[in-house]
């Protein structure tokens, strides 16, 4: 990784006792899209605040370019107006009094650009979010897609040092949300800006992201590239987040030199060398469901493990059995041509590059 | 994360704090020291100027003398004769506006909005009009009757002021008060009681009356407190019948050769702690019932009631109500100040312009035109620009003390204007701004600035935390220090909300007779003085004319704003409206 554009070190916010953004570090490099992603109320927005500005750490240190932020302990805390950033606030925050042009003319405003930079500027900005020709616009007289496109040029139109987004595709409906995904993902292309944003949509997340924080309980769970923390995730927590999981219980065993992960008698999977774990270990395997094969009975090889169909729901364009297996329920798709009858015994695949091996 | 909780923590903590303190100290030398000095002076038996001398003397006096315990417990008669019909009648109302199918609802709400807004002196001054055992037209007409021997009616007694009270303000406050309350009810609730096998008299008896019971008691205790400090129709009324209720009996001590100050403020005094339990048995029992009124909010559904044939009588109704208690009397006003000699409709030629000439000729008019649109316009100024940041420390919860600016800020809702007169007359006599506000305008319009500030205050703060913190945060992020946000977003975003209060303040500050009446020195008279004068010297043709312009002015005034589209939200509504 390239040197760091923003650190964030051991920052702490507390509301009475209860502590909001626990103890929280990380670093976002220059361009990167960086996301902060979790379950509402887990500390994300109250982060994304305190880089802002919006709030105050009571501990620890936010560092941009260099130039300290915030460090409560050595008194160390610039104004909202004096950090140089661009926002756009969940609600959009457009100011209803003002029309497009003098909203995205803002920023420049206070910071006393000449006349004419500042209408080449806001044309740009304008442009580059697709609104062009709207500048005289009253900003109530959008629809929400639009407000958020004139929130989004607002932010970018001085060139921030770090772009926040505060869940800004959240108040639109799905399909505008896959639009602007899109439309986002190629505007920090073409800016090269650093991003950091918070969103509780792991698809979101996953597709934008350079890299992503999983944060829960004010704490970052994980941190990594979006098939990091999807694929090989550190913490139950993380994988139950991040979409569907298969887990099942087992035993770490040594043989021959291989690390294998015995479920309950009923398979031996190939598990991933891990110096945290010793033999004879309970701990548990965790897959997506997408990355296990469902196999009809037969003999068990390598990396199988047997279960019993239990039910099966016609899903439209799949099939879902739920699987008895080694004493656990897991949920797996499959396609419609893959028939199994309930009661039937089948075999589970495991892919040992697409594994994890958790504490229990 | 709630907006309002967003806007709590933007950081600028000392500049708040600074003005914080500032504001504290100003509403404590406006509001808490004329109570100090209201409280000591009633101890102090030596007259205003001498030196100071202590004793028991005046509360004793006060104590002992018949009048002021029957004056308090006038004032509380009153109070509670005039909230029961009151409450009925705008309960009744703000049912059919809000839940029936009544025709012309809307044009009946705007009517009792318009109403609202009717100064009550001039109100009064026609029922004079119409009720005097001398000249009164329906003693008039009622003596052609056979039967009828003398005055039939007479509004110099205890009903004729609890009469003129149907018409006024209070009544019409209940009716908007009461009208959304009825209308967030929605019908859901009336319809599952329907469904479960209630008729509609039953649902409204079971149901309706008991979910909105918080609300009305809530609504009751306002009236009753409101009622208690009611002093222009028992001046105009009850004086010349010797009915004292506790403002005119502070009122008469203070106007009387020489000034009995002493027992003036010992009334004041005693009335203060009675006001003061009430307001905190209020508070509390408001608070202690939020949730229940939350509760009311789910399950909007605009279906109304079919009232059938009776809706044609409940239009009726109140159309009836409505002529006898408004149409009426302003008509007799209008009459009135074109009659030669009023009452007098058989003399030659008895209708003339001669009472408005006279009016406009008058020197005093003139003067007291220009000192009441002073006045008016400070107030206005003042209250917007004070008010508006209160209300911003009060939406923002970032105060060191937020309970004892919101205290201050409803303090003068239970202090009535002629008590904070009385003890903002004695602060002004002792501090050297003496010159400044001792019978001036300024001293006037501070009275009424302070008198506003629950109405204001609160406006100011609704608007505020309807704002949410975001819009103020983008900007701060955007780069804007905290004053350039302040004038470039945050004011232009409550314009509407300071348009509407100044022009509720500039009309209050019109018609008050109670606030200036122990303030104003010949410099400085009002034109709500002159009115009170002209009525009293038995000059009521002029009278009649000079109090139709002031009504004219204010519905005019209310009628552009409303056209203007400003808003007023339900917490401005308390008391915002003209207390003449």
């Amino acid at each position: 990784m390239s040197e760091a554009l923003l650190n964030v070190s051991h920052v702490v916010k507390r509301y009475g006792d209860h502590a909001a953004v626990n103890d929280i570090s990380f670093t976002v490099a220059p361009g990167e899209f960086f996301t902060l992603l979790g379950p509402s109320g887990c500390g994300k927005t109250t982060t994304l605040r305190l880089l802002a500005g919006l709030e105050t750490p009571d501990a620890g240190e936010i560092a941009l370019a260099g130039r300290c932020l915030a460090a409560p302990s050595r008194g160390v805390l610039v104004p909202i107006d004096k950090r140089g950033m661009g926002m756009v606030f969940q609600s959009y925050a457009i100011w209803p009094h003002l029309t497009v042009f003098e909203n995205v003319a803002f920023p420049l405003r206070v910071r006393r650009a000449p006349k004419a930079m500042i209408e080449k500027s806001v044309r740009e900005a304008l442009e580059l979010v697709g609104l062009a020709g709207l500048e005289q616009r009253g900003a109530t007289e959008l629809s929400g897609g639009q407000q958020q496109r004139v929130a989004l040029a607002r932010a970018i139109v001085y060139t921030p040092a770090l772009l926040l987004l505060d869940e800004p595709l959240s108040n639109l409906d799905v399909k505008l949300r896959e639009q602007m995904r899109a439309e986002l993902h190629a505007l920090h292309r073409r800016l090269n800006l650093a991003v950091v944003y918070v969103t509780h949509d792991q698809s979101e997340a996953l597709a934008l992201s350079d890299r992503i924080a999983v944060v829960n309980q004010g704490r970052l769970e994980q941190v990594g590239t979006p098939v990091d923390v999807y694929e090989r995730p550190s913490t139950r927590f993380v994988g139950d987040f991040l979409g569907r999981t298969v887990i099942l219980n087992g035993t770490l065993q040594n043989e021959a030199g291989e690390s294998f992960l015995d479920v309950e008698g009923q398979g031996r999977v190939l598990a991933p060398s891990d110096a945290r774990f010793s033999s004879g270990e309970r701990l548990r395997l965790l897959s997506r469901p997408e990355d296990v094969t469902l196999l009809p009975m037969g003999e068990v090889g390598r990396n199988q493990v047997v279960g019993r169909i239990e039910q099966v729901a016609y899903m439209g364009d799949h099939l879902e059995y739920t699987i008895a297996a080694a004493g656990r329920t897991v949920v797996l798709p499959a396609a419609k041509k893959e028939q199994h009858a309930i009661g039937a015994g089948v075999r589970l695949g495991f892919d040992p590059a697409r594994i994890t091996i958790l504490p229990r | 994360m709630t907006q309002v909780a967003a806007l709590a923590r933007s950081p600028n903590r000392t500049a708040i704090r600074a003005v914080e303190a500032v504001t504290l100290l100003f509403f404590g030398a406006v509001m808490a020291l004329p109570i100090i000095f209201l409280l000591v002076g009633s101890f102090n038996t030596a007259p205003p100027g001498a030196a100071a001398s202590y004793g028991l003397e005046n509360w004793t006096r006060a104590f002992l003398d018949s009048q002021t315990l029957s004056a308090l417990w006038m004032s509380f008669l009153f109070s509670v004769v005039r909230l029961v019909p009151s409450l009925i009648l705008a309960s009744t109302a703000a049912w059919l506006i809000a839940r029936t199918d009544m025709p012309g609802g809307d044009t009946v709400e705007f009517l009792c909005w318009l109403a609202f807004f009717v100064p009550d002196f001039p109100l009064t001054l026609a029922w004079t009009l119409l009720l005097d055992p001398n000249f009164g037209f329906l003693n008039s007409l009622a003596g052609v009757l056979p039967f009828v021997d003398g005055p039939l009616f007479n509004p110099y007694s205890f009903w004729g002021i609890v009469w003129v009270h149907l018409g006024t303000g209070g009544i019409w406050l209940n009716v908007m008060l009461l009208t959304p309350i009825f209308r967030r009810l929605g019908a859901t609730l009336e319809e599952a009681a329907r469904v479960a096998g209630a008729n509609t008299f039953t649902a409204l008896l079971r149901i309706t009356f008991p979910v909105l019971s918080p609300m009305i008691i809530a609504i009751a205790v306002m009236s009753f407190i409101r009622g208690l400090e009611s002093f222009n129709v028992e001046l105009l009324l009850g004086v010349p019948a010797g009915i004292y209720v506790y403002g005119t009996r502070i009122y008469d001590y203070i106007r009387q050769e020489p000034p009995a100050y002493g027992e003036a403020t010992a009334l004041g005094s005693v009335f203060l702690l009675v006001l003061a339990v009430l307001a905190v048995l209020y508070r509390r029992y408001f608070q202690g019932n939020r949730k229940f009124t939350v509760v009311t909010g789910q399950g909007y559904s605009t279906l109304r009631i079919k009232l059938g044939k009776w809706r044609y009588v409940a239009l009726g109704g109140f159309i009836l109500w409505y002529t006898i208690v408004m149409i009426l009397p302003l008509s007799f006003l209008v009459i009135g100040s074109f009659m030669r000699r009023y009452g007098f409709f058989g003399i030659n030629s008895p209708f003339t312009w001669a009472h408005w000439q006279d009016l406009f000729g008058d020197p005093l008019f003139v003067s007291s035109l220009r000192n009441s649109l002073v006045i008016a316009t400070i107030t206005a100024v003042l209250g917007v620009l004070l008010y508006s940041i209160v209300g911003y420390l009060l939406a923002c919860r970032r105060l060191v003390a937020p309970a004892l600016l919101e205290f201050f800020c409803w303090l003068p809702w239970v202090i009535p204007g002629i008590l904070m007169s009385l003890g903002l007359l004695w602060v002004f006599l002792a501090t050297p701004l003496r010159g400044i506000l001792y019978g001036t305008v300024w001293g006037i319009a501070l009275a009424l600035t302070i008198h506003h500030s629950p109405v204001s205050s609160q406006a100011f703060k609704s608007a505020f935390l309807q704002l949410g913190g975001d819009l103020e945060e983008a900007a701060r992020v955007a780069g804007g220090s905290w004053w350039y946000t302040y004038l470039r977003i945050l004011l232009p975003l409550v314009a509407p909300m300071a348009a509407t209060v100044a022009m509720l303040n500039f009309g209050t500050a019109l018609t008050s007779i109670s606030t200036p009446v122990l303030l104003y020195s010949a410099d400085s008279r009002p034109l709500s003085i002159l009115l009170l004068e002209y009525s009293f010297t038995g000059e009521i043709e002029r009278a009649a004319a000079l109090g139709l312009l002031i009504t004219a002015i204010i519905c005019a005034m209310m009628l552009i704003g409303r056209r203007l589209g400003l808003r007023m939200t339900s917490p401005s509504r308390q008391e915002a409206r003209p207390t003449m």
